[in-house]
């Protein structure tokens, strides 16, 4: 399967910023790359390197086989993008913004922008300074999908969507997957990377932590367990493989747990409890996995 | 040509204020003139007891000003000031503004390389000069004809306006390569009101001290001066060639260092 984004050993260092040290990680066509980690990871640093915004300063990347630097503005015909935080040229009403942002490329986008803006229910004819944070939001939605490009790189695509909105950019998204696109997904909330990714890149630090399929990173990453009793349990009852950081505190108990969760399942079904938590680990606890096992 | 149209259009505003208040300079400048010229008082005498620092500061210089032309050659100072700045402006801010309004990732995503940007980007800033220009250029002949008497003066005004478009590239280049250059492009338009003040400066101090004469080569308001441009004979072929290649490096340095830099986002 050819790689629609090639990045080999990319390094970005400016400023007081960290920027992002030696990167290297592919993109398959087809398939929905999350791109995660907390904030000032680099991430967006990574994003805007691969859209020569900025340059690296060694390493190099390649997107539909061409060079990202000196092929710009050819491999961007093929690119939509939206960034974290969507600022538009004031004055101008929806409509003309995206005529503007059409006008780049060489096709005519009447028809998708009508579509688009159906589906995310947004309004064409309002001035864009009046439009709220999520309404600016989804202009930038449809401003990144109505050429429909090929490769569909999103970063903190969610924030200041509702819950609704999010659910049908997400399906939109599927959709635009479905007919061939391949996108890039940078966020720093796991459950959504979870919700639509097939392999996600863990960043930190500006170095890349992992690059794993989420099924492997389900599978290797551990489940909170809280568990409120009638009586105090034996600090031992839950001493199984798997346990971790086990913790009784009166009628609480708390652990974590990695393994078949039927185990616990059965255990827990041997006992009175009046109340129970199960837990996703947060994203902060899956990077605590890998530093754990690196070390 | 896209990036071209949104410029002007999105310019259209600023340039009709600079319009108007252009023209309003030239009517009141005039209008002063008639006063003065009407009030019976020998003008030429008046000044003729004043200092000569004094008339340098004030720009009055050499000019004489009991006729109709030499009064705008007093008056073409501030006209050229006020278009120089207007370029200095202009030039530095249509590049950095993207910067300013955090519309990088929008523009610079696009299908579009840099330079094609930076070349529509100069030609609509070009464009816009050169009307101001021509509302200066217009402003002028039919206010200074009307307290002419009969003198021919579009000769003369034309070659002021040419040397004041010169001057506008000039600074529209020095804004452009600075928003480029600088890391911190925001205050690129400051610094080259900045730069445009310092040689004005200049100038003044080259006309109450001749011992600097020498200085009027860094100074572009020494270049096209009404009095020699009208009263002395046109351009010095220096200065056109010393304009045109300022003109052409900034032009070319703003290219290149736009090429080159990380962009703010």
């Amino acid at each position: 399967m050819m790689n629609v984004i090639e990045i080999k050993n990319l390094t970005k260092t400016y400023g007081k910023s960290r920027g992002i040290s030696d990167i290297s990680f592919s993109v398959e066509e087809g398939e929905i790359f999350g791109f995660i980690g907390p904030n000032g990871a680099g991430k967006s640093t990574t994003i805007r390197t691969l859209l020569s915004l900025i340059y690296p300063t060694s390493g190099s990347a390649t997107i539909f086989g061409k060079d990202t630097v000196q092929f710009a503005p050819e491999i961007k015909k093929e690119i939509g993008y939206l960034p974290s935080e969507v600022f538009y040229y004031d004055n101008m009403k929806v409509k003309d913004l995206l005529n503007y942002s059409a006008s780049f490329y060489k096709k005519d986008c009447s028809k998708r922008i009508k579509e688009l803006a159906e589906i995310m229910d947004l309004d064409l004819n309002k001035k864009i300074d009046d439009l709220s944070l999520g309404n600016k939001k989804k202009v930038g939605i449809v401003q990144g999908l109505l050429h429909e490009p090929k490769l569909i790189i999103l970063d903190e695509p969610t924030s200041g969507l509702d819950p609704l909105m999010q659910q049908k950019f997400f399906e939109l998204l599927e959709e635009e997957n479905r007919k061939g696109a391949t996108i890039l997904f940078s966020s720093h909330i796991l459950t959504e990377v979870q919700r639509l990714c097939n392999r996600v890149a863990i960043i930190k630090e500006g170095k890349i932590v992992t690059v794993e399929k989420i099924s492997t990173l389900k599978e290797n990453t551990y489940k909170k367990f809280k568990v409120e009793t009638k009586e105090t349990l034996a600090p031992y009852y839950f001493n199984l493989p798997g346990v971790n950081k086990l913790e009784v505190k009166g009628n609480l108990t708390s652990f974590l747990f990695k393994g078949n969760i039927n185990e616990v399942m059965r255990k827990i079904a041997e006992i009175e409890i009046t109340n129970l938590w199960i837990e996703e680990p947060d994203l902060e606890e899956i990077f605590m996995h890998y530093y754990e096992k690196e070390a | 040509m896209n990036i071209f149209l949104k410029e002007m259009k999105s310019h259209r505003k600023s340039l009709l204020f600079w319009s108007i208040g252009i023209f309003l300079m030239v009517a009141s400048g005039m209008f002063k003139y008639e006063s003065l010229s009407s009030s019976g008082q020998p003008m030429n005498e008046m000044l003729g007891g004043m200092p000569k620092s004094m008339l340098a500061v004030l720009g009055i210089g050499e000019f004489d000003i009991s006729t109709a032309t030499g009064y705008y050659g007093l008056l073409f100072i501030y006209l050229l000031l006020m278009a120089t700045i207007h370029a200095a402006m202009l030039g530095a801010t249509i590049i950095a503004k993207e910067e300013r309004d955090k519309t990088t990732e929008f523009l610079f995503v696009k299908p579009v390389s840099r330079n094609r940007i930076i070349t529509a980007k100069l030609l609509a800033a070009f464009s816009n000069i050169l009307i101001l220009n021509l509302v200066t250029f217009v402003s002028s002949l039919a206010l200074v004809r009307k307290y002419s008497n009969g003198e021919v003066v579009t000769e003369d005004i034309a070659m002021t306006m040419a040397g004041m478009f010169i001057l506008q590239l000039l600074f529209m280049v020095i804004g452009s390569s600075l928003a480029a250059g600088k890391r911190k492009s925001k205050s690129a338009a400051s610094l080259a009101t900045g730069v445009l003040l310092l040689t004005y400066v200049i100038s003044v101090a080259i006309d109450l001290n001749e011992d600097i004469e020498g200085l009027k080569y860094i100074t572009p308001f020494k270049y096209f001066e009404a009095k020699s441009v009208m009263f002395g004979g046109g351009f010095e072929p220096i200065f056109v060639l010393l304009s045109g290649v300022l003109i052409a490096a900034l032009t070319v340095a703003t290219f290149v260092f736009y090429k080159k830099r990380d962009l703010n986002v």
